[in-house]
């Protein structure tokens, strides 16, 4: 089974981040990370890849220093990594995005010698939160897409996966090649071993310009144009009901409550 | 401050990464209890983190002792506990390479390659410091080795997969006649005895390893009969600045934990952290922290160069063990009421510290070698 992850480099999601002086999200000096749903995605693909035999590869669009997401992902299941960088593929939106990986799909698998049978992406980015990128991948690639799931085995040739939806979970099936989109498992992606982290330094990866893609420029030009960004309110302070007894206090709190017309 | 490679850093951003998620709040709760944190040990098996010390030629990742060293400070600010029993099971591998037999050091290594944990038994309820007073006997029989006797204080005695074990073959040449035996577990006659319950380092299982009548194969031996002693030595000198690099871990863990606190601790309208009384307190420790880093750096380096480092390896284990004490004492003192609280980390910090004044030498052996290669014999 030929297996394609998608991995974006992000800011660490553990540092909060504000907004410098011009209006831009303040992350100079924050670590650069594999995207968490991007490793989700990875240890789900790997998972399967160890019940099933394959081989995973990984991409990822972005500058130089994007090579260390792919040499995480390399010490913890990938065997290859394929890094698409080029000037003006730095601020795409997803349908931009999306275009050039399709592009990146065709190009590695002329480079492995192998079609992919499975794409897997994060549900969605931790800097972005689109989760519009999957889908639009598979529109591209003409194939199937499950969104948000978290977990999978193969099926009468096809795949089974279980999709987290805001009211349960739904078992779907689909014929592969598909694209699926992973949101958290019930498990941890596994930390590398001192072993795979140094053997996954030694990996060439390679890179990938925009001419070897064949990228119409337009297309690489966001669609959507960001008029501002701005910081989440704060929360506002709560209050604090404290009467001199725990009765009383109830009685205070089913009262404001009631004046708030929560029931 | 260490000077590494980009190999050393990736490794030592993966170990800190493990050791922040995994290690330091999880072991709170071991602290308290002095159950053994098995998820959590099994976790660090799986990353390799048993067999950093390992060499190349027997399969491990073969690593600079100053990039091991780096690792092993990551995991000592952890839990000195952690580091404890992912140093001691590297310690264990020593004697076999020392004493030749890379027959058994593939064994060994093989066991710490895939997750398993080794101990080294040399110490006796009537031999600490005092170590030749060993009274735990190997008799020949035949091709086998007839043990007996009971070691205590035996880091991983509980749970090794392997043991080094040091034994009197011929009680009438002191310490000529000790030697030292590789026992594998599950050895019949081989017992695991009381464990202790200690102040500090409590995430590490420490108990008595006796022996009755324990048969083990003549070429269970390392090196000569009467080899035991100075194998043991070796080891302990090659190991004693890990351990300095271990009390450096407790001691770096001491200054964040007070500069944290320092900053948001506001008396008198302003962070503690703006008076001098407390800015200074900060200089001193990290002024004998530092000095404790390079001077264990130093003597690792000197190994590594193939240079003598007996006196170094001393100086670093003693001096490192001495300040790690004084600078958890200082913490707990910056921060007051609250470093004297179970409910703040430093206190856990300070009954850490002080098993590396004691264990690997005592820092009173300590000075012994370091005033024995200063003055000589005379």
């Amino acid at each position: 089974m030929e297996i394609l992850v998608c991995v974006k480099q992000v800011p660490d999601d553990s540092v909060k981040i504000g907004l410098n002086a011009s209006g831009a999200p303040a992350i100079d000096g924050v670590t650069m990370v594999a995207n968490a749903f991007d490793t989700y995605a990875l240890e789900m693909a790997t998972r399967l890849k160890e019940a099933n035999e394959g081989t995973i590869t990984v991409v990822a669009i972005g500058p130089e220093k994007a090579k260390d997401a792919l040499k995480s992902c390399l010490a913890v299941g990938a065997s290859k990594a394929y890094l698409v960088s080029d000037e003006g593929l730095e601020n795409m939106d997803s349908l931009a995005t999306s275009y050039v990986l399709s592009k990146a799909v065709s190009k590695i698998e002329e480079l492995n010698g192998a079609k992919f049978d499975l794409v897997f992406c994060g549900k969605e980015t931790t800097d972005c939160t689109t989760g519009m990128v999957g889908p639009e991948l598979a529109e591209r690639l003409g194939v199937g897409c499950v969104t948000g799931i978290v977990d999978i085995s193969l099926k009468d040739g096809g795949i089974s996966v279980k999709q987290e939806t805001e009211e349960g979970y739904n078992t779907v099936e689909t014929a592969i090649p598909a694209v699926v989109t992973v949101n958290k498992p019930e498990y941890d992606p596994r930390y590398p071993t001192m072993k795979s982290k140094m053997a996954a330094r030694k990996i060439p990866i390679d890179v990938i310009t925009g001419a070897d893609l064949g990228l119409e420029a337009d297309k690489t030009a966001p669609a959507v144009k960001v008029t501002a960004l701005s910081e989440p309110p704060k929360k506002q302070a709560g209050v604090k009901i404290n009467e001199k007894t725990f009765e009383d206090t109830m009685a205070k709190a089913m009262e404001v409550l009631k004046e708030a017309k929560v029931f | 401050m260490y000077i590494l490679d980009d190999e050393a850093k990736d490794l030592l951003a993966t170990v800190k990464e493990f050791c922040e998620k995994e290690v330091k709040e999880q072991c709170k709760e071991f602290d308290v209890s002095g159950e053994w944190a098995e998820e959590m040990y099994a976790k660090a098996g799986e990353m390799g983190l048993n067999a950093i010390e390992v060499p190349e030629e027997y399969g491990g990742i073969g690593i600079s002792k100053i990039t091991y060293a780096a690792l092993y400070e990551e995991m000592a600010k952890a839990d000195a506990g952690f580091f404890t029993t992912m140093a001691v099971t590297n310690l264990a591998l020593k004697p076999l390479i020392i004493g030749g037999r890379k027959d058994l050091a593939q064994k060994a290594a093989d066991i710490l390659i895939g997750g398993g944990y080794g101990a080294f038994c040399l110490t006796e309820p009537m031999a600490g410091s005092d170590a030749s007073n060993n009274k735990t006997v190997a008799v020949k029989d035949g091709d086998e080795y007839v043990l007996n006797g009971r070691k205590c204080f035996i880091t991983n005695g509980g749970i090794a997969d392997f043991y080094i074990v040091t034994a009197m073959t011929d009680k009438s040449k002191g310490v000529k006649g000790m030697s030292a035996f590789y026992v594998e577990k599950g050895t019949p006659g081989l017992s695991v005895g009381n464990e202790e319950n200690k102040m500090g380092i409590r995430t590490s299982n420490t108990t008595d390893v006796v022996f009755e009548d324990m048969r083990i194969p003549a070429s269970a031996l390392i090196g000569n009969e009467g080899d035991g002693f100075k194998i043991a030595m070796q080891t302990l000198d090659m190991a004693r600045a890990v351990m300095g690099i271990g009390a450096v871990g407790v001691a770096q863990r001491c200054i964040d934990e007070a500069v944290a606190y320092s900053k948001q601790r506001i008396t008198f309208g302003q962070p503690i952290g703006k008076f001098q009384a407390i800015q200074f307190m900060i200089a001193d420790m990290e002024i004998k922290t530092e000095t404790a880093r390079q001077m264990s750096l130093h003597a690792l380096q000197l190994q590594e160069e193939g240079l003598p480092y007996g006196k170094e390896s001393a100086i670093a284990k003693c001096y490192a063990g001495d300040i790690a004490v004084e600078v958890a004492l200082d913490a707990i003192q910056i921060l007051g009421g609250y470093g004297y609280s179970r409910e703040y980390p430093v206190e856990k910090l300070l009954r850490d510290a002080k098993i590396f004044q004691i264990y690997e030498g005592t820092n009173q052996i300590q000075r012994t070698v370091i005033s024995r290669a200063v003055m000589g014999k005379f």
